[in-house]
């Protein structure tokens, strides 16, 4: 539920198969650190929508462009989750993750920047490997 | 005579011919889908496949948290990063001071291998 005082959302929008707010990745923007413990995800200007009344389903959207980065840390402290029902299995670790973001509503003429990466932070976070759906097993 | 097709005449059968053919004729031009003018296979799009189960607004995703799966497509495997419950400050072109996040503003990264179009696909993703 969003909470009452929300008055952005920027998402990109729901595929028509389905596929829930995801975008594909430029292989450029993505950066693994040789041990594996840090990712680093930095896009910018990826197409959007601000949808302030989401997850109404009259929810009206907007046009908006989102530009971020975004790091994540292995804490080192194994975290592995698996059910067989839903045919996944995750071995990680727990992680940090922190963010600065910047969003734009051009036909509004809305802008918002974040303050920098290092005053985020994100309750949970984990990194690491997965198997889902026909590679389960 | 006896017909020799036991459930219509020719006299019948090409009556009904007519009659399909001009229906299927007719279905090709409602169809919502636009024909392509060149062969091509019919295998499905390289997108990946959604997770299959639902969230409470009715969704393909799921929280993010211990003991969920991180990933936001299915048939995948590879490297993931999932993270969420994000907060922050921040500043709108009016200079009014701006908080974001919630226990819902999650975000993930997927990079792989993944099933799709009947064939192993490879890319990277990302849920924002």
């Amino acid at each position: 539920m969003a909470p009452a005082n929300q008055i952005h959302d920027f998402h990109p929008p729901i595929a028509p198969s389905g596929l829930y707010w995801v975008v594909p990745v430029p292989k450029e923007t993505l950066n693994i650190s040789p041990d594996g413990n840090t990712i680093t995800l930095e896009m910018k200007n990826v197409s959007v929508v601000d949808q302030p009344r989401w997850p109404a389903l009259n929810s009206i959207t907007t046009p908006a462009q989102m530009t971020f980065k975004m790091v994540w840390k292995s804490t080192g402290v194994l975290a592995v989750y698996e059910d067989a029902s839903k045919q996944f299995r995750f071995k990680g670790t727990r992680a940090s993750c922190q963010m600065e973001a910047q969003m734009e509503v051009p036909s509004i003429g809305y802008s918002w920047k974040s303050d920098p990466l290092e005053k985020s932070r994100a309750d949970f976070a984990v990194i690491g490997e997965e198997v889902n759906g026909c590679y389960y097993g | 005579m006896r017909p020799s097709c036991g459930i219509c005449s020719r006299r019948q059968f090409v009556r009904t011919g007519t009659f399909a053919g001009a229906a299927l004729a007719v279905a090709t031009q409602l169809s919502a889908f636009p024909w392509p003018q060149t062969p091509m296979t019919a295998n499905g799009g390289t997108d990946p496949y959604p997770i299959p189960w639902l969230d409470k607004n009715g969704s393909h995703n799921q929280p993010a948290g211990p003991n969920l799966e991180p990933s936001h497509i299915f048939h995948f495997k590879g490297r993931v990063a999932r993270c969420s419950t994000f907060s922050g400050m921040g500043s709108d072109n009016s200079e009014n001071r701006i908080a974001f996040g919630s226990p819902t503003t999650d975000y993930g990264v997927m990079q792989g291998e993944y099933w799709a179009a009947r064939a192993t696909q490879q890319g990277t993703f990302a849920h924002i």
